[in-house]
């Protein structure tokens, strides 16, 4: 419950699983192609949080999503820098994290571990030395989670570069950030 | 898909910039309470007719028990969504008072709901009387008259960073960027005539709120 009002938690459990219904369930249009009785055995395809309550009462069993297959394990394994793991989950880790205790798989740990401690060092490096727009290329290959981290690398530099050197310390409110640019 | 309206709301509320409002979505919010109360329906439905099959509710496992779970379930979802949705909007907007003070500008004012703007006007009052309480002006940071003590940013969201350094000089330079208006008081008493694009020497206290509003910039020597 601690995350109820968490915007990014509630992103994470929007993504899809494949399920497989072990028990039927009727008067639902989950699928408004498919018919409102779903009978069982049959595989949907349902938002993780719809699948992680089913599941809890043993109404559906969960395969495991598609961005945990063998194949982007091996990619991970060959060179975890250049992974995207964006288009594969927006919410990598966090997803990961949540499905592991619900498919049962213990490798996902692992997996979640070591691709994060070899593209962890690669982000801060990144995040120090290369401006915004050339290592934008990069940029599109993060997670979110990695997102926040590169930015918060970013700003605690720049926070200590300005304490250093001295900036400007009345500001704008950043509410209003905009409001210049568009007038120009 | 089930929720998928709701969370469309939530990723559109995620799409704006950290600690930026985006403009307040009422078809949207309308349009998920109305599947809300569409699953509500699906849902009695459902318990009727395991009723009418003189089934017990609280035990029996069947296919219309698992077809109320899962619009139950829905509901539910929806309903984090709503909230999430309204909590993180208010939380910004009551931030919005330690950034540019108790007057919302207009172009703030239209992304919000009415409900909102009496959120923001009530969380005003009530600062405002706690002020007075307290006798602290906690929104002015650097001010050289009222109480030396110097309060630390007074919520933790707050990113409204206090100047902490004491001043070499109490007057700073600034141009004025944007229509201020005429007949502005300062506190000394004297107005001065804020043409667009002109540079003046004022009081830091005077200037910050216009630094703060956009309307004015430092000028750095």
């Amino acid at each position: 419950m601690a995350k109820y009002y968490d915007i990014d938690d509630i992103i994470v459990e929007e993504e899809t699983v494949s399920v497989i219904f072990q028990k039927a369930a009727s008067g639902v249009g989950i699928d408004p192609s498919s018919s409102i009785f779903i009978e069982t055995g049959s595989k949907v395809e349902l938002p993780f949080w719809l699948a992680h309550e089913l599941q809890l009462r043993q109404a559906v069993s969960v395969n495991v999503p598609p961005c945990f297959n063998q194949k982007t394990r091996q990619e991970l394994h060959a060179d975890s820098a250049g992974v995207d793991l964006r288009s594969r989950c927006p919410f990598f880790y966090e997803f990961g994290c949540k499905i592991a205790p619900i498919v049962g798989d213990r490798t996902i740990g692992f997996l979640l571990l070591s691709a994060f401690k070899s593209r962890y060092k690669e982000i801060l490096t990144k995040a120090h030395s290369v401006a915004f727009a050339a290592g934008s290329k990069f940029w599109t290959i993060l997670t979110k989670e990695e997102i926040y981290l590169y930015e918060t690398a970013q700003s605690a530099m720049a926070s200590f570069k300005k304490w250093r050197m001295g900036g400007p310390r009345f500001q704008i409110a950043s509410v209003l950030g905009r409001k210049r640019k568009s007038k120009e | 898909m089930y929720g998928s309206k709701a969370s469309q709301l939530v990723k559109e509320f995620a799409s704006g910039e950290k600690g930026q409002l985006t403009t307040y979505n009422n078809d949207l919010i309308r349009e998920v309470v109305a599947e809300c109360t569409q699953h509500h329906l699906d849902f009695q439905s459902l318990i009727r007719k395991m009723q009418e099959e003189g089934l017990d509710i609280q035990t029996a496992k069947n296919a219309d028990h698992y077809g109320a779970l899962i619009h139950h379930l829905a509901v539910v979802r929806n309903k984090r969504c709503l909230m999430a949705y309204m909590y993180n909007r208010a939380e910004i907007i009551r931030n919005l008072l330690w950034k540019i003070g108790h007057m919302l500008p207009q172009e703030i004012k239209v992304k919000l709901c009415s409900t909102e703007e009496e959120h923001f006007k009530n969380h005003s009052k009530a600062l405002k009387n706690y002020m007075l309480k307290v006798e602290v002006d906690l929104t002015v940071v650097t001010s050289p008259s009222s109480s030396p003590i110097s309060f630390p940013s007074p919520s933790p969201a707050s990113t409204h960073a206090p100047d902490m350094v004491p001043p070499k000089d109490p007057y700073i330079k600034v141009r004025v960027i944007d229509d201020i208006g005429e007949g502005i008081l300062l506190s000394d008493d004297k107005s001065a005539n804020f043409a667009l694009h002109s540079m003046h020497l004022l009081k830091r206290t005077d200037a910050e709120q216009f630094i703060a509003q956009g309307k004015m910039e430092e000028l750095k020597g």
